[in-house]
């Protein structure tokens, strides 16, 4: 089959910031990224949903370019930005024509720099980052269903467990001491990584990022909690009421084998065989052919892009006609069927194909009309998790040389009750209907 | 921010000098057979992604019932005369391919992706789809209950119920106004509309093949030929529906969800297609109103007020007509400030021109933004296929960026004054009636619904 090789190059600067670049001259686009390794994981106990707010605030200005003008300069120049929180990382990320690169870089650098932000911006954006919650979750049918209703469910470390989006009580207890605080312990070039992507050249590249962050001190290491879960010898189920929509949902979560290890890879393919679009097992058994379920979808999330305790996630909206027990007999049956009889030697090789065709398009992949945001997102994470960049070029081997037994192992292994947490999310209107 | 003048800065890097933007070339045939196909190499991954488009939609099958056309796509993929439905599913897989049937209002498309080393035996399967689709009974049924179920839900989100109502509102009797069938509609869906849909929409002559990727386009046409040769089938007759009544005055629309601890706003008005002479201004002066990041309405609503999270607005361009809308979900007490924020932005863009530099940065956005489409092949393939659905020139791409520069404050001035139709905007809002009402009805009568649509006191 035909290959991808991604031209990788990366060095660090004495101030410990990574600097990874990938060129690629097929459009005049470059895609800058700037990932810290800090995430809504490991934000400070009382303070829940911070990570996020914070990165709100890295928006909001720095020494040298004012609220709006950060925003304003890479619009102007005909690019688009944005910003993510993820468990483990924060990303920064805009995507320009070419001729804007060392005008983006500045601005990167400039917030990496010092934070200069007011109390002004401080209550602005709680309330923007209000309305974003109340639009995903509190609004919404299954608003935050289920990776805000999992956790507090699945995991007994805060670290696990705790409400990634924030409770209004700790937003609204949030203050600029709190901002700067966390920019200072983790907002630090030895804590971050800045990617290049696209119409650059290493060499060029490679001296403005020199030029414009060689000069930002270094921070003490930062300090991170341990995220370590006791490990899990039961089932662990819970409930969250369903306020809008019309069908009973429930989800059901696996705690997923240690990151870079063969079980991972066999794990992969295991969700592949289970969670594979209208191919995969539960689709196929439960919407399909059963028909107890309305939708089903799931995973592992972001399967690259996490560096502590994850599940992987079923996620169902079923028949009303169908009690949760009766739904998630179902659900049970086919993961029994998967731990009996393994998947046969001709899914193995579908599973690697699909595997192998998702991993090209998820390099290439734009996200909100960011190109390669999947190429800069491995790179980061691989940069800053593991300190190895070129993984992106090697990482699949592991996953298409996994056999049958071992998917077989990894679903007796893995697939127990005693290591699953489940949410079930009720309509309220169906449960006053059973009262009734 | 929209009231504090942004400091230039002589420490901001200037920006360097602008690479050429080349667009590649764009290869179309027509087969014997009437179907449309373009070709375009994009080598960014051993892979390709391509749509067969068929010009017909929901609108045209609208005497038949809504969403005719979609409930037939989802039926279509379900078998064929050759294969199973588990079969198909296996099959894409084992190719490493992703594969989609849908329909909007006027098309109905098989969208699909796959790995350059199994284009034929992928562009065969969509061949399949598209001519030997067996509609097997129990599929459709089971299809029909997910249909009905989902129609239920959709009712509990009030992004859908804002979209579903200013539909309505706008295009009254026209096909438009539709944008998802009631509960007894889709009971009504018989099999046999299904694929009385499908023999007369589904045909070469109504077709149109993209395919972009990482292939040779002289090779990959002979494929195309080889597995789509031999297909026959008509265009359809296209129906013709009378112009929609164009609301006048203001009015709003409230559509009452218990319980919303948020109200979504979306107004909108009549406005043009992709075709008309006035499109690239309106794109341009929708990306200064609230079209971007650094758009008057976000600095204002969210940078400065911090009313919402997400507003935004955008044209709608469907064949026939196009409308404009803006939308924000906002904290409920500020429903009346948002609306005046909404209102002022738009009739300061139609009252005063539009400062230069302000416009210099707006026609960088957007040309900057147009290229972007060039670095991924799904991007090129959007892009492509627009200007081949809309029939666009030719040259529509590599021009698009001279006609945005060309733009001058006089343009945006008048274009806002044609389109931002502030007087005759039709306001929907989506919450709790109780925490809402009065305050949208500073704005214009009030007709209150709930969200099965049945109007209330």
């Amino acid at each position: 089959m035909k290959q991808l090789r991604i031209a990788i190059e990366s060095t660090t600067l004495a101030n410990g910031l990574k600097v990874v670049i990938a060129p690629d001259t097929t459009a005049p686009v470059v895609t800058v990224g700037v990932y810290y390794k800090i995430g809504f994981r490991l934000e400070p106990q009382g303070r829940s949903g911070f990570a996020h707010l914070f990165e709100h605030m890295m928006f909001q200005g720095s020494a040298n370019a004012p609220k709006m003008q950060h925003i304003k300069l890479i619009n102007s120049s005909g690019g688009v930005l944005n910003g993510s929180t993820h468990y483990d990382v924060t990303n920064y990320y805009e995507a320009v024509p070419s001729n804007a690169l060392e005008r983006v870089l500045w601005l990167e650098a400039d917030r990496m720099r010092a934070l200069k932000v007011d109390d002004e911006n401080l209550r602005n954006q709680r309330d923007v980052v209000k309305e974003e919650v109340r639009v995903n979750v509190l609004n919404q049918p299954y608003g935050g269903f289920p990776w805000l209703d999992l956790p507090p469910v699945a995991f007994r470390n805060w670290a696990n467990s705790h409400n990634f989006y924030g409770d209004f009580n700790d937003l609204d207890a949030t203050d600029l001491a709190d901002v700067q605080a966390f920019f200072k312990t983790y907002y630090v070039p030895n804590n971050a990584v800045l990617l290049m992507l696209g119409d650059v050249k290493p060499e060029e590249g490679f001296a403005l990022a020199k030029k414009l962050f060689a000069d930002i001190p270094a921070g003490p290491a930062p300090p991170f909690a341990d995220p370590t879960e006791p490990e899990q010898s039961e089932e662990r189920r819970g409930n969250v009421e369903e306020k809008f929509g019309t069908l009973p949902a429930m989800a059901i979560g696996y705690v997923v084998p240690k990151r870079r290890t063969t079980d991972w890879c066999a794990m992969a393919l295991l969700d592949q065989a289970l969670h594979g679009g209208r191919a995969g097992k539960l689709y196929r058994e439960l919407v399909l052919e059963k028909q107890v379920a309305v939708e089903l979808d799931g995973g592992i999330d972001d399967i690259f892009g996490y560096n502590g305790p994850t599940q992987m996630v079923t996620r169902i909206l079923h028949k009303p006609e169908y009690t949760s027990e009766q739904a998630l007999a179902a659900f049970d049956e086919a993961i029994r069927e998967i731990q009996e009889q393994g998947i046969s030697e001709d899914e193995l090789a579908q599973l690697k194909v699909k595997w192998q065709s998702d991993y090209f398009s998820l390099l290439e992949g734009g996200h909100g009309g960011m190109p390669r945001y999947g190429l800069m997102h491995l790179l980061a994470c691989f940069t800053l998790f593991d300190n190895e960049p070129q993984l992106v070029n090697t990482i699949l081997d592991g996953f298409l040389s996994v056999k049958r037994e071992e998917i077989l192992a990894a679903a007796k292994k893995y697939l127990r009750d005693d290591k699953r947490a489940i949410v079930f999310r009720v309509p309220v209107a169906a449960d006053k209907k059973e009262a009734a | 921010m929209a009231t504090r003048a942004v400091v230039e800065n002589s420490a901001v890097p200037a920006l360097s000098a602008e690479r050429q933007v080349t667009w590649p070339k764009r290869q179309r045939t027509r087969l014997l057979n009437g179907l449309e196909v373009i070709l375009v190499e994009s080598h960014t991954i051993p892979k390709f992604h391509g749509d067969l488009y068929f010009k017909s939609g929901n609108a045209s099958a609208i005497e038949r019932g809504p969403g005719l056309a979609e409930i037939t796509s989802a039926v279509a993929r379900t078998g064929t005369t050759k294969r199973a439905s588990r079969q198909i599913e296996e099959d894409l897989r084992r190719i490493g391919a992703d594969l989609a049937i849908s329909a909007g209002s006027d098309t109905s498309s098989i969208s699909f992706a796959g790995l350059s080393d199994y284009s034929e035996p992928l562009l065969g399967m969509v061949n399949e789809l598209a001519r030997d689709a067996a509609f097997p009974e129990a599929e459709f049924e089971r299809e029909r209950r997910q249909k009905l179920e989902e129609v239920k839900l959709s009712r509990t989100e009030p992004g859908f119920l804002a979209g579903e109502r200013l539909r309505k509102v706008l295009f009254g009797a026209h096909p438009y106004s539709q944008v998802s069938p009631s509960e007894e509609q889709v009971a009504a869906y018989k099999r046999d509309d299904l694929v009385s849909v499908y023999r007369e929409f589904y045909t070469p002559e109504n077709g149109l093949l993209v395919l972009v990727g990482d292939f040779q386009p002289d090779a990959m046409l002979k494929t195309a030929e080889k597995v789509f040769g031999a297909w026959q089938g008509k265009k359809p007759h296209s129906s013709v529906f009378a112009a929609p009544a164009n609301p006048r005055g203001r009015r709003v629309y409230l559509v009452h969800l218990p319980g919303a601890v948020q109200t979504q706003i979306l107004a909108g008005c009549h406005a043009i297609t992709r075709k008309h002479p006035d499109w690239v201004k309106l794109g341009l002066t929708n990306s200064l109103y609230g079209g971007a990041f650094n758009s008057r309405l976000v600095m204002n609503i969210r940078e400065d007020k911090g009313y919402t999270y997400s507003p935004r607005s955008g044209v709608t361009a469907l064949r026939q007509h196009g409308y404009f809308s803006v939308s924000a979900a906002v904290r409920n007490d500020v429903v009346a400030a948002s609306l005046t924020e909404i209102f002022y932005e738009m009739d300061k863009l139609r009252s005063v021109p539009v400062p230069e530099a302000e416009l210099a940065d707006a026609q960088n956005y957007l040309s900057g933004v147009f290229s972007m489409g060039l670095a991924t092949q799904n991007g090129l393939l959007g892009q492509v296929a627009v200007v081949a659905l809309n029939e666009l020139p030719d040259d529509y791409l590599e021009t698009y960026r001279s006609r945005v520069r060309a733009l001058t404050p006089v343009d945006l001035l008048e274009t806002a004054r044609k389109y931002l139709d502030s007087a005759n905007m039709q306001i929907v809002v989506v919450g709790d009636r109780a925490q809402i009402e009065s305050q949208a009805a500073l704005f214009g009568d009030v007709e209150a619904f709930d969200a099965q649509g049945k109007r209330l006191g």
